[in-house]
């Protein structure tokens, strides 16, 4: 009796053929909670603690991680709303660009006088959230995918950026911000005390609040959240628009403490913002992972980087790197049930 | 008894209006409608727009970036999307130029076989870690984009002596560029290709709906693979045109054509969710593309602005080319 | 129609004249249901009788084009669920309800958190202990901060129905209207069991409409019960009076014209054996079972949802993996589970919904149909468009698809010719098994005639064919055998020759 084989090219992906139980660990482990992300950190740590001699674990060393996280940990902490009811935000480096021009144009520098001061952050982060709305929109009243909608927005506000700015480096000469992004607080980084505190008031509002609620509800079920009577249009939108004035707000300290105002400055964003994300534990499927997940994601991969440069790896195989760790991040978090056969 | 959800089912009958509304216009005159209302409205604001020296250069820009949209319209046909062809764009630009010192020729076939390599490993890691693909390509985008710089931080010129290698590209067949003529081979290959082979033909069922196309026993890791790798082997075409013209290569040249070819695919009128779209309709968004890029320096629009304007020009293409019933839930 | 003893005042919920027409078909025809206070209703009927849609209208996820619903003798109008749920009326669906990742505390207050919320800010600890509560009412004990996910059908189902009484409670319903959709189809038996204790505790402050396909359990926890068919009430009877074998013949029985089915044309002469299913079985699922299909045979699988008719298919057809036994086409055994294996070895499958699974619509007519045989249609190694085009004319012709050409996309088909446009992309890969999954559904009448037609056609020619039909007249007018499947088990084989057909009511009570 002749017997057919099946041809080899199907869709067996490697998680597969891997023992099922070490996959289904991982898994577990890695979605939701907390827990795989501190191992993740640990070990990181301890990599690199061996691998510089005991350098990396030194007092002065760590204030840098904790100092270089911070910011992105901010952006990390405005893209995950987004990613959470299942969509995604790309448009990071267009308003961050767009936000850095603003900061060149309204705080004090060598080319104008007037300053605004404080009030910039506000203004930057409404102009955030107004890019975000527009993101918002985009995805539920013409029902644009929101990964070309804010693929599409990104380019503009980008391009908008550079049109306003001239790809002129602007040198800031009002610092105050500056300086309290540098500032250090009984030795540990002023800036990162701010960020824990802001990712708890995150959390809080993720988990008590509900507009939190239907965040998470419409990542799980967006068809059951809409039967139970959530607004799901009126909640993207509302999630668009904090992820924008929250990178508003990052852009803004990240201007400051560059202490130049330049129209290119969102360009390497996307990138690390997406790994962090990815590596805290947000699911690109949707309805799993906080604000605690995302800024976690974001110290683990600052410190990451921190260490390869302290080891004097070359800064493109660090980019190289940080691909490889997005695609494992990524693949350990996403939900395969919900995406039946992926695009 | 069946499941009482509002998805759609095949227990209804679709009413007889909505079957008639479907694919009344193809989107392809759209865009010839938009290129000769932007061709006549460039001429207004500047006569050298149609100048012969400026329709060659127009055209030549077009055979260009037509290489590699063809390669990311395989990729949307699909049903996916690449989004490293700019680093692939620019890798490839500097290694062709840094392969011709000591391979001469060889450095055209060794870099389209790089290209296709890369193509076939973004297909690789889709389907085989199911990965959705624009993470996938992101990455790989990337990592590319580093690997360029590694190969060569600055930008890397071809010693005079060499310039031979390339006059493939810069000569002229009378007087018209040859890059003309093989932007025009390309378009045939991809063409045929897309029509006359079996595996072009299933890039096309497995983007319409995959699940049939799986349960009809089309290979779907297959087909995803050669559609990637097409996509791979425009890019690295247009980095080899690229780099031909310029005499030398640059980490940074490819940065921009992650829009230009998406836009040039989706202007022409493919739609996102795949399955449908062909040559015709890309090489008019390439000729817009083009023309759009040219006039606008033509008639002194900031060229930053001209970003801005792409990215409004690609959600409206996407908005009106999309296909809602294939997708209820819009993420 | 009318509401046999009781008082009128003690209806709550009345549907009155419901009409509600598709088009092609009537789904329901002046249809009228009643349910008082503090009762529990049956609703019994086959696949496609109306059950579903009189639902659908009853929590307004569609409109009526003709009748009225009426609560408490006053008439309403249900725009959408949020608006049955303000009425107290609400729905248990058969898959369930709940966002799988939130916990049971945040789903059962899903958007109704404001009386637990100070200044925007929930309490959590106040909602949990509202949680307990409310589960306790009905017995439950569970963790009320694990996700929904993770804590079981039984317990999930006591959640919605924890959740619509107390949305009931807030808007003021002194007796809601819970409709229950197959929900003993999940559980166990013991949960089961628990179940009917809860609606007997229910019955006190609520009533119930209880739809299952298990008669006996619709007669032992109803108060009265509604039979439909058609579209069309049936009877209504009391649960005392009711007889399990009398509500199944008045569910089947429909009067269609002696040649229907085209039994004159229904192949008698057996040929070679085609198919060979040796103990095939799919733990959980379906036990072993074996079968053979022979050269122009119908072999018809009967069962209710859950019988495993559905899955025995996908099996056979090579999408899903089997855990036990063989399947044999033309003596060669396959390897399950991989539908290109199948489809090569010449088994061809037409899914129940050819929208999303059957055709490519934004292709035409002629792509569809050449799928599987671009490789027949080359020349010197490249498609040949001619050939294509003679293939799908040749198809086109022999199906009888109308179509405006083979060019026209198949979107823009009616139903019936995009299922004759699937069945041809088979037929032009000369397949010897064809698996068809509800064939004829959502397709009119002229339409399906010509399918009955092309089946006995295809029989003559030598293939073997595995069908799951509609309704049991369908099933016993096609086909030459029938395998009865109840509970993933084969229970029975049927013959069905031509002019000797068994009634359906006598076939009925093998499957319930």
């Amino acid at each position: 009796m002749t017997t057919v084989t099946a041809r080899s090219g199907g869709l067996t992906p490697l998680r597969e053929r891997l023992p099922g139980s070490i996959v289904s660990a991982a898994t577990w482990f890695w979605r939701g909670g907390v827990a795989a992300q501190v191992l993740t950190l640990a070990i990181v740590i301890g990599i690199f603690a061996v691998g510089t001699g005991g350098k990396y674990l030194s007092w002065s060393n760590i204030q840098v991680i904790l100092s270089l996280a911070a910011i992105p940990a901010i952006f990390a902490i405005g893209l995950h709303p987004t990613i959470v009811p299942g969509g995604i935000d790309l448009s990071v480096q267009g308003v961050a660009s767009l936000v850095a021009v603003f900061v060149g144009l309204l705080l004090k520098n060598q080319y104008n006088a007037h300053d605004v001061g404080f009030w910039i952050i506000p203004l930057c982060m409404l102009i955030g959230a107004v890019a975000g709305a527009v993101n918002g929109l985009l995805n539920t009243a013409l029902r644009i995918p929101s990964f070309i909608a804010s693929l599409g927005m990104g380019w503009i506000l980008y391009g908008l950026a550079v049109y306003m700015g001239k790809a002129v480096n602007v040198p800031l000469l009002d610092t105050r911000i500056g300086k309290f992004t540098s500032a250090t607080l009984w030795g540990v980084p002023l800036i990162a005390i701010a960020v824990v505190v802001f990712t708890s008031i995150v959390q809080v509002i993720e988990d008590r609040t509900r507009l939190g609620r239907y965040m998470y509800a419409i990542g799980g079920d967006e068809v059951i959240a809409k039967q139970a009577g959530v607004n799901v249009g009126m909640t993207k939108v509302a999630l668009f628009t904090v992820a924008g004035a929250v990178y508003g707000l990052a852009s803004v300290l990240l201007t400051c403490r560059l202490g130049i105002a330049t129209s290119r400055m969102g360009l390497t964003l996307l990138f690390p913002t997406v790994t962090a994300v990815a590596v805290g534990g947000v699911a690109l499927t949707g309805g799993i992972g906080g604000a605690k997940n995302a800024a976690l994601g974001a110290l683990i991969v600052t410190a990451l980087n921190d260490g390869l440069i302290l080891m004097h790896v070359s800064p493109y195989i660090q980019q190289a790197v940080n691909g490889v760790v997005l695609i494992g991040a990524v693949a350990l978090t996403i939900d395969r049930k919900k995406l039946g056969f992926i695009k | 008894m069946e499941v009482l959800r509002p998805r759609g089912t095949a227990d209804e009958e679709e009413p007889k209006e909505r079957r008639a509304r479907r694919g009344q216009i193809p989107p392809v005159y759209l865009t010839i409608a938009l290129l000769i209302v932007v061709t006549v409205l460039f001429y207004l604001g500047n006569q050298n727009f149609l100048s012969l020296y400026n329709i060659n250069t127009i055209l030549s820009f077009s055979a260009i970036l037509l290489m590699v949209a063809l390669g990311q319209m395989c990729t949307i046909i699909v049903g996916g999307i690449d989004l490293s062809v700019g680093g692939l764009v620019s890798f490839i630009s500097v290694i062709f130029i840094l392969l011709i010192k000591p391979l001469g020729y060889l450095a055209y076939p060794l870099s389209l076989a790089a290209g296709a390599l890369v193509g076939w490993t973004n297909g690789n890691i889709l389907t085989r870690i199911k990965i959705p693909s624009f993470i996938v390509t992101l990455a790989t985008g990337g990592i590319l984009t580093s690997l360029a710089y590694i190969a060569s931080p600055r930008p890397v010129n071809l010693s005079p002596a060499l310039y031979g290698v390339v006059d493939l590209v810069n000569g002229t067949l009378f007087t018209v560029s040859n890059v003309l003529f093989m932007g025009l081979a390309v378009l045939l290959v991809f063409w045929a290709i897309l029509r006359f082979t079996k595996t072009g033909r299933n890039i096309f069922y497995v983007g319409s709906n995959i699940k049939m196309s799986w349960m009809s026993g089309i290979d779907i890791a297959k087909t995803r693979n050669i559609a990637f790798m097409l996509s791979g082997l425009g890019a690295a075409m247009t980095a080899i045109m690229i780099s031909s013209i310029r005499y030398g290569g640059d980490p940074v040249v490819g940065n921009a054509y992650v829009l230009n070819s998406i836009a040039a695919v989706v202007v022409g009128g493919t739609a996102l969710t795949g399955g449908t779209g062909g040559v015709v309709n890309t090489i008019f968004g390439a000729i817009f593309m083009s023309m759009l890029d040219n006039g606008m320096n033509v008639i002194g629009i900031d060229q930053y602005f001209q970003q801005a304007i792409l990215g409004v020009m690609v959600i409206v293409s996407v908005t009106l080319t999309f296909d809602r019933e294939k997708t209820p839930i819009v993420k | 129609m009318n509401v046999s003893n009781g008082a009128e005042e003690d209806v709550i919920l009345a549907l009155r004249g419901i009409t509600k027409i598709f088009p092609g078909v009537v789904a329901l025809d002046r249809v009228e249901l009643a349910i008082r206070r503090n009762e529990v209703v049956g609703l019994v009927g086959e696949n496609g009788a109306g059950k579903s849609v009189l639902m659908k209208i009853l929590i307004g996820l569609l409109q009526p084009d003709e009748g009225r619903v009426l609560l408490e003798g006053i008439p309403i109008t249900l725009r959408d669920p949020s608006d049955a749920i303000r009425h107290g009326i609400g729905m248990v669906f058969q898959e369930g309800s709940l966002v799988p990742n939130l916990s049971v505390t945040e789903n059962l207050f899903l958007c109704h958190e404001n009386g637990f919320s100070r200044l925007g800010f929930f309490s959590l600890r106040s909602m949990r202990e509202a949680a307990r509560e409310l589960l306790g009412e009905l017995g439950l004990q569970v963790d009320v901060s694990e996700p929904v996910a993770e804590i079981g059908p039984s317990a999930r189902q006591m959640v919605e129905i924890a959740r619509l009484l107390w949305l009931s409670r807030l808007y003021g319903r002194d007796n809601p209207v819970l409709i229950l959709d197959e929900p003993t189809t999940v559980l166990a038996d013991k949960e089961r069991e628990t179940l009917f204790r809860i609606l007997r505790e229910l019955k006190k402050r609520a009533s119930v409409v209880f739809i299952s396909h298990r008669i006996q359990e619709v007669v032992e926890n109803s108060d009265r019960i509604y039979v439909l068919k058609d579209g069309k009430n049936v009877t209504e009877m009391g649960a005392a009076d009711a007889r399990i074998v009398r509500i199944e013949q008045l569910m089947v029985g429909h009067s269609f014209s002696a040649d229907r089915f085209h039994e004159d044309e229904q192949r008698t002469e057996r040929g070679r054996e085609i198919l060979r299913i040796e103990d095939l079985g799919r733990t959980g699922i379906f036990e072993p079972l074996s079968f053979t299909v022979r050269e122009g045979e119908i072999v018809s699988l009967i069962g209710l949802v859950g019988s495993g008719k559905e899955e025995i298919c996908r099996c056979i057809a090579g999408l899903e993996r089997a855990d036990t036994g063989s399947i044999s086409l033309d003596g060669r055994k396959l390897p399950t589970g991989s539908p290109d294996v199948a489809v090569r070895a010449g088994i061809g499958h037409i899914p129940i919904d050819r929208r999303s699974e059957g055709l490519a619509l934004m292709m035409s007519v002629a792509d569809n149909v050449n799928l599987l045989v671009l490789d027949r249609l080359k020349r010197a190694g490249l498609l040949s468009p001619a050939q294509e085009r003679k293939n799908a004319q040749h198809w086109v012709s022999e199906c009888q698809i109308k179509t405006p050409s083979i060019s026209t996309m198949c979107a823009n088909l009616s139903g019936g010719n995009q299922q004759k446009t699937v069945m041809s992309k088979w037929l032009s890969s000369q397949v010897r098994l064809l698996i068809l999954d509800h064939p004829t559904r959502g397709i009119d009448v002229g339409a399906k005639d010509e399918i009955y037609k092309l089946l006995r056609r295809l029989a003559q020619q030598g293939i073997g064919m595995v069908i799951m039909c509609d309704t049991l007249e369908e099933d016993i007018g096609l086909s030459d055998r029938m395998l009865v499947l109840k509970d993933g088990r084969l229970v029975r084989e049927v013959d069905t020759p031509p002019q000797k057909k068994p009634s359906p009511q006598s076939i009925i009570s093998l499957i319930v």
